[in-house]
């Protein structure tokens, strides 16, 4: 390991220099040399030439700047066009409007639909050479053979897909740099998903799923790095379905991102991704297992003991609470969503919800100023109360009055909430002698 | 050119110890004539590393008085073919620091540019030895948390217990801060312990982890030290990447640092000479008169060197033990994307180990454990550098620290010691001072953490020889000699 200075480039912190004379001479030179590579593309583009120079010219302008999409879509233009090579039945390796129908997943398949965008638009050499024109996407996928044929390859078969696992190491190699000079370029990541949907058309089924797999690995360096990365854990999420798909040997993942959920969790509790994450795979992971009520209850009371533990530490997070409020509500309404352990009986459910409220109470020894755990008593006593359908009892009563008071001191931002809250559950009272005037603690 | 003799050198530094050759770094941009001595014919003085054929040189002249701090040296290897391997697969550190993230050593590397040449690996965990209540047991290694994660997942304390360590770490980190200062100032000179006990309501347990933290020598650091250094600790974690709050360099910890900047001294200018010392020196002079052990007798505006005249009556001891194991279980990182440490702190507490006569040990023994990632030894082997403040059980003790050590990470088989090198070195509490046109640094403090005090001496050394050109907003701040990466590459 090295150590890095963070921010700037080169280790020189970036200031706001004055430039002398010479150094804005340089950069003339610097934008003159630039805007004749565009020009340069721009020609190659108009007289239609996808061939290795215009590949070769998207990569030095790229290299520049890489937020130039339209040089990121002239090179995917000269990959499909020529570099990429050809089935032996003649067809366009030009799938690329069949993988958004493919999609089994509701993110988006931007550069997917980017390309296929494309194919409608412009016309490609390779719908030239099979004589087709101004084909549709659909007429496309029932005319073209699945990249999954059961045909044995042949040996310019095997040739040519050892050339395109080339291209795409190589280009997906290409994009790391810019990446990590732009990581929130969209045109970067749009063509680095384009290419690896286009590995899953042309290249064999373990080829296509190992460089997956590889991408997995990025997701996870990506959400090392920063492990609240809202759009790393979609992309993860994105990853995954797509190693789970059917093309890629349809295998779940479910118990190995639960066991990843459980390592972030360990590395920061306030990994608010993280939890949701969890809460997201339960479902599916407990089908998987096949788990009869025994197991459920056992997991159950696993992953309780678990966020108590992280709430024993880190009561002032919200994360770890919004987990137990998952939890605690998987318990007390299951209807209409798939709960963990559905065949609990009320007195159960009971039990439950009375044991963490205790719990819970026991926090307050040492975190006397933590609004949350405040909150979140007054709440599961009021669900409780509703769950057993009976007001509360007057040691309950007690406890909400003072919590509320509480609330009012540690949170005065929201006094009117603690107050309509007051009201809506009867806590407050009226005192002898006043009748009509309720009187606010 | 001119020659030795004839250069009116602008100083002389004795010694390529830490301090004298962070000097040196610090005047390579300098325009000044730096002649660079040491009588060893190695780089590193006090803090170098040593393959295992200098070590046994370096025992001989210990044994014979000429080296300085050091004392009772001695080497034990088994016979016969224990797969130890040739003596240049090692480099065995006798200053084996730990530098913490937070440390502004890390910081003035960087700005000097020097951290470049240095590669630096992860300190990984901290842990305590259990011994076995069972004889017929195995004592065991419990991980100290000291993160609010590391809380979360530990099985050995309780919940309440864990919920007074959170109040604790909370509080550490913003000790210096009002209401904090308050609930500890009137005990800033008191045991840690005490204070540890009185307002945390902490048990032995729980103060021996935090205590452990501190690697305090002698386990009995004082209030205002021991929140310093913790705080330093706990602010440090993560700083650099997730899951480790320290560094080690590799090939041989601090003594790489010193090779390194005398390297960037050397490629600025200045002049090296191994195996020369001062034979003489006459600094009622100006310029001051030095007739150097090589017999040439040089003129001098400044002269830096090492105070190792008086010190203080304490010592620690140390046993360096080569192990026939890799010792991963040592090594792994439990935190997702952290890299894999080379270092493991184990500590002994007080009352954990008993001498062969069967007495309790009244002080803690410290073993930081170094993989062959640190590049000290081979790929299947591991270095153990056990610690203790000197006393008259200490080798003894030390010895009982290995062999229990290696039962409590013994799997199949216990790991086999392949080489052992024991030695004392006496502590001083002596402070670097300038003393008119010399500068004297104190000895190197014999801690197992970095102490970024040790700085201050090398800043106010680098002032002296300078004098009225020391120019503030340059001192370790360099640019890249190299020059900065050329945007037209990719142009072309």
């Amino acid at each position: 390991m090295v150590l890095k200075q963070g921010g700037s480039q080169h280790g020189i912190a970036r200031t706001s220099r004055v430039r002398t004379e010479a150094q804005k001479q340089q950069d003339l030179e610097r934008i003159q040399k630039y805007r004749d590579l565009e020009s340069h593309l721009r020609k190659l583009v108009s007289a239609s030439d996808y061939s290795c120079d215009t590949f070769d010219l998207t990569t030095k302008l790229l290299k520049l700047n890489p937020e130039y999409y339209t040089a990121w879509n002239v090179r995917r233009r000269t990959l499909i066009s020529g570099l990429f090579s050809r089935r032996s039945d003649g067809s366009s390796c030009w799938r690329g409007c069949s993988s958004s129908s493919r999609c089994d997943t509701t993110t988006t398949c931007s550069a997917a639909s980017l390309s296929s965008s494309l194919t409608r638009i412009l016309p490609s050499r390779a719908y030239q050479t099979t004589g087709r024109s101004g084909t549709t996407a659909d007429q496309d996928v029932s005319d073209a053979a699945t990249p999954n044929d059961t045909t044995t390859p042949t040996p310019e078969d095997e040739e040519s897909q050892k050339k395109d696992s080339e291209i795409i190491k190589s280009e997906l190699f290409f994009t790391i740099p810019l990446l990590l000079e732009s990581p929130k370029c969209y045109w970067i990541w749009s063509y680095r998903l384009w290419i690896l949907g286009q590995s899953v058309l042309l290249l064999p089924v373990p080829i296509a799923k190992k460089i997956w797999q590889e991408e997995l690995g990025l997701a996870s360096k990506m959400l090392a790095k920063d492990c609240r990365n809202f759009h790393a854990w979609g992309y993860r999420r994105h990853v995954v379905s797509r190693l789970e798909s059917k093309e890629l040997g349809g295998e779940s993942l479910v118990e190995s991102e639960f066991a990843y959920t459980d390592r972030m969790i360990r590395g920061d509790l306030s990994n608010f991704s993280a939890w949701h994450s969890r809460s997201k795979l339960i479902p599916r992971l407990l089908n998987e297992r096949v788990a009869g009520e025994k197991e459920r209850k056992g997991f159950l009371d696993a992953e309780l003991n678990q966020i108590r533990e992280a709430l024993n530490v880190g009561p002032e997070d919200q994360s770890l609470w919004y987990y137990h409020q998952f939890l605690i509500d998987n318990l007390v309404s299951p209807v209409g969503r798939p709960t963990i352990v559905p065949t609990l009986t009320v007195e159960e459910r009971v039990m439950y919800l009375t044991n963490e409220i205790t719990e819970i109470k026991d926090l307050l020894e040492d975190y006397k100023d933590v609004k949350l755990i405040y909150e979140a008593l007054l709440e599961y006593t009021l669900g409780l109360c509703q769950l057993i359908e009976r007001k509360p009892e007057e040691d309950e009563r007690q406890d909400l009055i003072s919590w509320v008071k509480k609330l009012k001191e540690l949170d005065p931002m929201r006094m009117g909430r603690w107050i309509d809250l007051e009201r809506d559950s009867g806590l407050t009272e009226l005192l002898p002698g006043w009748s009509g005037q309720p009187k606010h603690y | 050119m001119e020659s030795l003799t004839d250069t009116l050198w602008d100083v002389v530094i004795c010694g390529t110890g830490l301090q004298q050759s962070l000097l040196a770094l610090a005047l390579s941009r300098s325009d000044k004539k730096v002649l660079h001595i040491d009588p060893n014919d190695f780089y590193g003085d006090a803090e170098a590393a040593f393959s295992l054929q200098e070590v046994e040189s370096w025992v001989e002249k210990v044994e014979a008085g000429k080296e300085g701090l050091f004392r009772a040296a001695s080497v034990e290897k088994p016979e016969g073919d224990t797969g130890l391997s040739f003596p240049r697969a090692y480099s065995l550190a006798l200053a084996p620091q730990l530098i913490h993230a937070r440390s502004t050593l890390l910081s003035q590397l960087v700005s000097s540019r020097a951290y470049r040449q240095v590669e630096f690996l992860a300190v990984g965990s901290f842990s305590i030895f259990k011994p076995s209540p069972d004889p017929s047991q195995n004592p065991t290694l419990v991980r100290i948390p000291s993160t609010r994660e590391d809380v979360f997942s530990t099985t050995a304390i309780s919940a309440k217990a864990k919920r007074g360590l959170m109040k604790f770490l909370k509080f550490v980190l913003d000790y210096d801060s009002t209401p904090q200062t308050d609930t500890w100032q009137p005990h800033a000179d008191a045991p840690l312990a005490e204070f540890l006990l009185k307002e945390f309501k902490m048990d032995e347990e729980l103060q021996t982890y935090i205590i452990t933290l501190t690697l305090s020598l002698d386990g009995k650091i004082n209030t205002r030290d021991g929140l310093a250094v913790i705080r330093r600790h706990l602010s440090s974690m993560g700083m650099y990447g997730p899951g480790f709050a320290a560094l080690y360099p590799k090939w041989g910890g601090l003594s790489e640092i010193a090779q390194v900047s005398c390297r960037a001294s050397a490629v600025g200018g200045a002049v090296y000479m191994l195996g020369t010392g001062v034979k003489m020196m006459n600094d009622q002079e100006d310029p001051i008169v030095v007739e150097l052990t090589s017999g040439d007798t040089i003129k001098t505006r400044k002269v830096v060197r090492s105070n190792e005249g008086a010190t203080d009556e304490s010592s620690i001891n140390r046993l360096v033990a080569v192990v026939g194991s890799s010792l991963k279980s040592l090594f792994e990182s439990t935190v997702e994307g952290a890299p894999t440490p080379a270092v493991a702190i184990v500590a002994f507490p007080a009352g954990s180990l008993s001498t062969t006569a069967g007495e309790a040990s009244q002080s803690p023994v410290y073993l930081s454990v170094h993989s062959g990632d640190t590049g000290e030894c081979p790929a299947n082997q591991s270095i153990l550098y056990f610690t203790t403040v000197s006393e008259p059980t200490s080798q003894d003790l030390l010895q009982r620290a290995l062999y229990s050590f290696l039962a409590a990470v013994a799997g199949e088989t216990v790991p086999q010691c392949l080489y052992k090198l024991q030695y004392k070195q006496l502590r001083s509490s002596l402070q670097s001072q300038p003393n008119g046109l010399i500068f004297d640094f104190a000895p190197p403090a014999s801690s197992l953490a970095f102490d970024d005090s040790t700085l201050q001496s090398v800043h106010d050394a680098w002032k002296m020889v300078l004098g009225d050109d020391a120019v503030e907003e340059e001192y370790l701040t360099f640019t890249d000699r190299e020059g900065a990466m050329d945007d037209d590459e990719i142009y072309d």
